[in-house]
């Protein structure tokens, strides 16, 4: 490659890298920001001072304390109930032939095209009806499966060899045994993926919880500061931007660990599909 | 084994989507009380409605805007990071962070990067002497200062899928390719983009629907405001289903997107199964 081009290159590399980073970088400024430098008072690009109360005011004033419990319950019950529900779907759908898990295979990917907002107004009623509004069971329960998760974890267990299977059958293992002692940890890749998908997607849901959650006990962390923003007290900026910091921060770190198995159980969706 | 699965993609997906559709021809009292047939009446509702129609606009111009530049930069971008050299994993990593974002989070920072008269971007465009922007509150621009975070946003999504779409792709052909002495733009045509082709579509398909189902950001950032000039179809919908409590119309107006959105998934496979051949 000529120099020019490698020069070019490279200060396109270093412009994606900013843009991508510099809505965060102001998060964090403004949240360790003294409250009247939250606009620039001509360019300040460093704060002057590192002031971190805004952490303790987002955090109970916020109600974000609160809300981050509610997140990680509603979280983890939905990918519990996920991972129930689809990973042994997802093994009858790649491993069994016949015209019934065919049938089954389109309606899967019938329910893949249906956008939430279609299913919205029902599962609100719904709920309402059996009276799980402002509660986890309503948060939780209209994601007890997945479609995209049946998807994703079939595609990862198409590729174990059909003969593994036929040995474990031999031994004399049934379907279950076959499916927790050779299938699970052979598609553990694309588990793991669809897991951090799951998680990334119902810790930032914002719409559905906005329909269910009444109280203020019953807020995610999304609509927690979604309501502190609207709240208007007094422009508390620091406190508005480290309640951002709080909830965005442990989705940030989990990506970071989980990169690999994550982009790697990624690349496996479109290309047979 | 798959009972649970069906059980619950029957009662959480498939029921209610019916549900949804014959909802939007009655009208329903959110009481509990008996739905009463309207027929088409939702529907005439609806797209007689001037805030409706102004809300249908605003989507076809969101998306046009954001949909084809988060495709060009997403591949843009995975491209970089796979020329990236000894920096590969940082940049890679960096350009996935906006996809894992939390979207209410970002948009309380972007509407103070682009509040009036002393935000970031107003101070910037002061430095070289402009007037500063009221860019969330003038109906001119605050569409397009949301499309900038859908496009911020999106451009990292179809950058993972096109960067896994890359790294999937054979090594020989690279190598064929190089011999062949196909290089830069014409290598991306004739070599990358028609081997790539199942991941093409899957980023676009998944361009359209984020784009035709933006929420969040437009909830917290502007509210439908100023007039109306933000307003899109979900958070239409949502208003008329959850504002004004007429079910039956917001069911209307959510399955008229879909039939949009189906109409646009079945032009698209016409359109890409004779590419790249």
């Amino acid at each position: 490659m000529r120099a020019a081009a490698r020069a070019g290159l490279l200060a396109a590399t270093c412009v994606a890298v900013v843009v991508s980073l510099f809505p965060f970088y102001w998060m964090v400024r403004t949240s360790i920001a003294p409250a009247d430098e939250t606009f620039f008072q001509g360019i300040a690009w460093f704060p002057s001072a590192v002031d971190l109360s805004g952490y303790a005011r987002a955090w109970t004033d916020g109600g974000l304390g609160r809300a981050m419990v509610v997140g990680l319950l509603q979280t983890l019950s939905i990918l519990a109930l996920q991972l129930l529900t689809c990973v042994p779907a997802a093994y009858v759908l790649a491993k069994v032939r016949s015209r019934a898990t065919g049938i089954a295979l389109t309606a899967v990917l019938g329910c893949l095209l249906v956008p939430s907002q279609v299913t919205l107004i029902p599962l609100f009623i719904g709920v309402n009806v059996v009276g799980w509004s402002d509660s986890l069971v309503g948060l939780v329960l209209p994601f007890t499966t997945s479609a995209f998760g049946i998807y994703l974890i079939r595609q990862q267990m198409m590729t174990i060899p059909d003969a593994l299977l036929e040995a474990a059958r031999a031994d004399g293992l049934g379907h279950f045994r076959r499916l927790t002692s050779v299938v699970i940890p052979m598609a553990a890749p694309g588990i793991a993926a669809f897991s951090v998908f799951s998680v990334f997607a119902h810790w930032n849901e914002y719409l559905w919880p906005l329909l269910i959650s009444r109280s203020p006990d019953m807020r995610t962390p999304p609509l927690a500061l979604a309501v502190f923003q609207q709240a208007d007290v007094g422009y508390d900026y620091p406190a508005l931007a480290a309640g951002a910091v709080i909830i965005t921060a442990p989705i940030v770190v989990l990506f970071l660990l989980a990169q690999k198995p994550f982009v790697q159980g990624m690349s496996g969706t479109e290309i047979t599909g | 084994m798959t009972l649970p699965a069906a059980v619950a993609m029957t009662v959480f997906v498939a029921l209610p989507a019916l549900l949804s559709l014959i909802g939007s021809f009655f009208e329903i009292p959110l009481t509990g009380g008996a739905w009463r047939f309207v027929g088409f009446g939702n529907f005439t509702d609806v797209l007689s409605d001037p805030a409706v129609l102004q809300a249908i606009r605003n989507t076809a111009v969101y998306s046009a805007i954001t949909i084809v530049p988060s495709l060009v930069i997403g591949l843009s971008l995975a491209l970089l990071a796979n020329a990236a050299g000894r920096g590969r994993p940082f940049v890679r990593t960096v350009l996935f962070l906006p996809m894992t974002a939390n979207l209410v989070a970002m948009a309380v920072v972007f509407s103070w990067m682009f509040s009036y008269p002393g935000g970031f971007v107003n101070q910037v465009i002061g430095l070289v002497g402009a007037e500063p922007v009221n860019w969330l509150g003038d109906p001119a621009t605050a569409l397009p200062v949301v499309a900038l975070v859908g496009i911020w946003r999106t451009a990292s999504l179809t950058m993972v899928i096109f960067f896994a779409g890359l790294a999937a792709m054979p090594a020989a052909l690279d190598e064929a390719a190089r011999a062949e002495g196909i290089r830069g733009l014409r290598k991306l045509f004739l070599v990358t983009l028609p081997t790539i082709r199942p991941t093409v579509v899957f980023a676009t398909v998944l361009a359209i629907l984020s784009s035709a189902q933006v929420f969040d950001t437009i909830n917290v950032m502007t509210q439908g405001g100023p007039r109306g000039s933000t307003e899109t179809v979900l958070t239409m919908t949502w208003r008329i289903g959850f504002g004004y409590f007429d079910l039956g119309a917001a069911s209307a107006l959510a399955f008229l997107l879909l039939v949009v959105l189906v109409g646009i998934g079945i032009l698209q496979r016409r359109t890409l199964s004779g590419w790249g051949r």
